[in-house]
């Protein structure tokens, strides 16, 4: 972990500062779904100016959150400066290098598959290869429901998703205290 | 016996820690030659001691990394030979004398012709006079620098010269080990493979032989691993790891070599110079290993130490990079590359064999990967099995994080456990923003001084909510709670709940008086005792 006490203080500060420049002060009449809304963002834009863009989900966070106008100016002032660069960085990257990778992988499996044939595979007992197979199908299934829940998990392969998960845990920790 | 007897070097070796030229920094210098010089001090035979064998070890350890990048199979041979005598005989003041490694200590050495070893190693002519542990030490004069060079483990020497105790024990004839080296003459005999070809044909136990250096790899590699550990963290694994690597192709030994030495960061010479003398080993060896049965027992000596390169370079690259850096593939293969590796004792082919090393250099974009010994060499399959490794470590990293993992075993059930706090995780952040909402507006004045108190009775409230989330439709229950956290965000002023919502509101209250019991715990289970629930609603 890094520095879980540090991380909490900066995310707090980061976190105040972004509720104080929403409004929140000042407006009494939002209602609770935008005050939860806003609450949500200044959380995600603090947490992942913490990371400041080294992390896929803090960068996937930040590209949604710049795509909205309004939020836009909130990730402007939460982030600082170097959100600038991140944001140009980070708005073209994730989703479409991820692609790129997944795609460019997918090219050089089918490319390799044609060899992989004829490479001759001990056979195992039936009962192995089905275990196998099942296994297989619910780590895959599980590793969809894992995607799904990161912010930004879509389009990384399974090493950079466990990665990822690791480090939205920690996010997720320092939130709750 | 025998395998006592390694024991015992392995241990003299580790022992030896201090000792400057142990596995230190490989000086690629003709002075090595009076080291094997040394090693023959006196003229036993058969005087195989544990202690003798052990101080034999150990010089052999250090020579091995004084020689450089010279791949001189002379020298080699040399080598064993000295290991055969100095087995015999029973000098070990003076094999220490030795490892210090310089040239006045070979002078020293009474029984050596320092100046021929000074020389180098002659390659046949020297072997012929081992009989009996006379001159083996003077294999060349111009060789042994370059031969000695390819062995710049010590490791790899332990091995050998266990096996040549083994072989000593089994044929108890140190002369027939030498014949061969006599009759081999030239240059492929003293390389490393050729030597052992030779002992082995001379000696006519081959299978024998094989068993055991079968064993003796294993035990040369627990202690290689060990001695790596102790003496020299990069130098001495690297070393461990050249001999073998030396046997694999030249491409894979200079790459993995090349690169593995550099990839750690290694700065000391020692490092660099097993590398480097892996490479030009390999290209020794390859031309001289012949028969099947000594080629699979290189094989085997190969994939034990490219199990050892393997672990050995990953967790060299490991503790650098503490696994954080999801940037590149060569960081991801560098920090994810921590793995101890088992071995397994299956023989594999030669073929598809490349070198594994967790590479540092930013411009490579290609991981090396070592195939290890008994698995299939298939590309496919080393990176598959690179992958699963990577994921399998990683795997490690979440079992530490997630409470109640550390007993599960297997990819997805773990996947399973890691879902499910993912998910209770966000549904506090959840609660915790939304009940944040609310209070904040109540509190923005005294925001810094209400987020604490906020954040413990919150962890109360998530509890209890958290209980309660079983239904996707939480609105009511949410709205409830914004409008409770004013009250309770005011942790300290209970009196301050509405009377509509007294009811509830006494029982979050506390809820949340018994959970700030324990603020520090952040441990959020996802389960909470059912009474919590009722109360909450």
């Amino acid at each position: 972990m890094r520095h879980p006490i540090s991380l909490k203080q900066e995310f707090l500060k980061k976190w105040i500062l972004g509720l104080q420049r929403c409004g929140f002060s000042s407006k009494k009449s939002t209602s609770i779904m935008e005050r939860k809304k806003a609450i949500k963002l200044s959380a995600d834009l603090a947490m992942a100016s913490t990371r400041n863009g080294t992390t896929c989900w803090s960068r996937a966070l930040i590209t949604n959150a710049s795509r909205d106008h309004e939020s836009k100016i909130l990730a402007q002032q939460i982030l600082g400066p170097e959100s600038q660069s991140l944001k140009k960085a980070s708005s073209t990257m994730p989703p479409v290098i991820c692609s790129r990778r997944i795609r460019s992988k997918k090219i050089l499996k089918r490319s390799c598959s044609s060899h992989v044939r004829r490479v001759r595979k001990i056979a195992l007992p039936q009962k192995v290869l089905s275990a196998n197979s099942v296994a297989k199908r619910l780590v895959q299934k599980r590793t969809n429901i894992l995607k799904s829940l990161v912010p930004g998990g879509e389009y990384m392969d399974d090493i950079s998703l466990i990665e990822e998960t690791l480090d939205y845990i920690a996010y997720l920790r320092a939130q709750t205290g | 016996m025998d395998m006592v007897g390694d024991k015992d070097k392995f241990e003299l070796e580790n022992r030896n820690e201090e000792d400057p030229m142990n596995f230190a920094a490989p000086s690629p210098s003709p002075s090595v030659d009076w080291r094997f010089g040394g090693l023959v001090p006196t003229g036993n035979p058969m005087a195989v001691s544990k202690g003798s064998t052990s101080m034999v070890v150990e010089s052999f350890g250090p020579t091995l990394w004084d020689q450089s990048q010279t791949a001189n199979p002379q020298n080699l041979g040399g080598l064993f030979s000295d290991i055969n005598n100095v087995q015999n005989s029973a000098s070990t003041s003076d094999t220490l004398g030795i490892r210090k490694g310089t040239p006045a200590a070979v002078a020293s050495l009474p029984t050596i012709d320092h100046k021929t070893f000074d020389m180098g190693w002659n390659p046949t002519s020297s072997m012929l006079n081992l009989k009996g542990g006379g001159g083996i030490f003077l294999p060349g004069n111009g060789m042994l620098p370059q031969s000695l060079s390819q062995f710049p483990a010590d490791s790899a020497f332990i091995e050998r010269a266990a096996r040549f105790s083994c072989f000593n024990v089994n044929g108890g004839n140190f002369s027939d080990m030498v014949n061969p080296l006599e009759s081999m003459g030239g240059t492929n005999y003293f390389r490393g493979g050729g030597m052992m070809q030779e002992v082995f044909g001379a000696n006519g136990q081959s299978h024998s032989q094989k068993n055991e250096m079968m064993n003796v790899d294993e035990a040369f590699k627990d202690v290689s691993m060990s001695v790596g550990e102790h003496e020299h963290e990069h130098g001495a694994t690297g070393g461990g790891g050249s001999p073998l690597k030396n046997v694999r192709s030249h491409d894979e030994a200079k790459q993995g070599i090349g690169v593995g030495g550099s990839g750690p960061g290694n700065d000391s010479d020692e490092a660099e110079f097993s590398t480097a003398g892996g490479q030009d080993e390999p290209s020794v060896l390859e031309g001289t290993t012949g028969g099947e049965r000594f080629a699979g027992v290189l094989e085997s000596k190969k994939r034990k130490r490219s199990e050892q390169d393997t672990e050995l370079d990953l967790a060299k690259v490991g503790p650098q990079q503490p696994g954080e850096s999801a940037k590149d593939d060569t960081e991801i293969q560098q920090n994810g590359d921590q793995k101890p590796t088992s071995t397994t004792n299956k023989s594999s082919g030669k073929h598809g064999k490349q070198g594994s090393q967790a590479s540092d250099l930013p411009k490579e974009e290609y991981i090396h990967v070592r195939a290890r010994r008994g698995q299939a060499t298939n590309s496919h399959s080393l990176a598959e099995r690179v992958r699963r490794e990577k994921i399998s470590e990683r795997m490690k990293f979440l079992q530490d994080l997630v409470p109640g993992c550390s007993k599960v075993t297997g990819k997805a059930v773990m996947l399973d456990e890691i879902i499910n706090y993912v998910q209770s995780l966000q549904r506090q952040v959840e609660i915790l923003q939304s009940r944040a909402g609310p209070s904040t507006l109540g509190f923005s004045a005294d925001m810094p001084m209400a987020y604490p108190q906020l954040h413990s009775s919150q962890q109360g409230l998530i509890r209890a909510g958290l209980s309660g989330l079983g239904s996707s439709s939480d609105l009511h229950r949410r709205t409830m709670n914004s409008q409770l956290t004013p009250m309770t965000g005011g942790f300290k002023e209970p009196t301050r709940l509405p009377n509509v919502w007294e009811d509830e509101l006494h029982n979050v209250v506390q809820m949340s008086y018994g959970t700030s019991a324990t603020p520090n715990s952040q441990d959020v289970d996802g389960s909470l005792p059912p009474g919590h629930m009722k109360v909450e609603l």
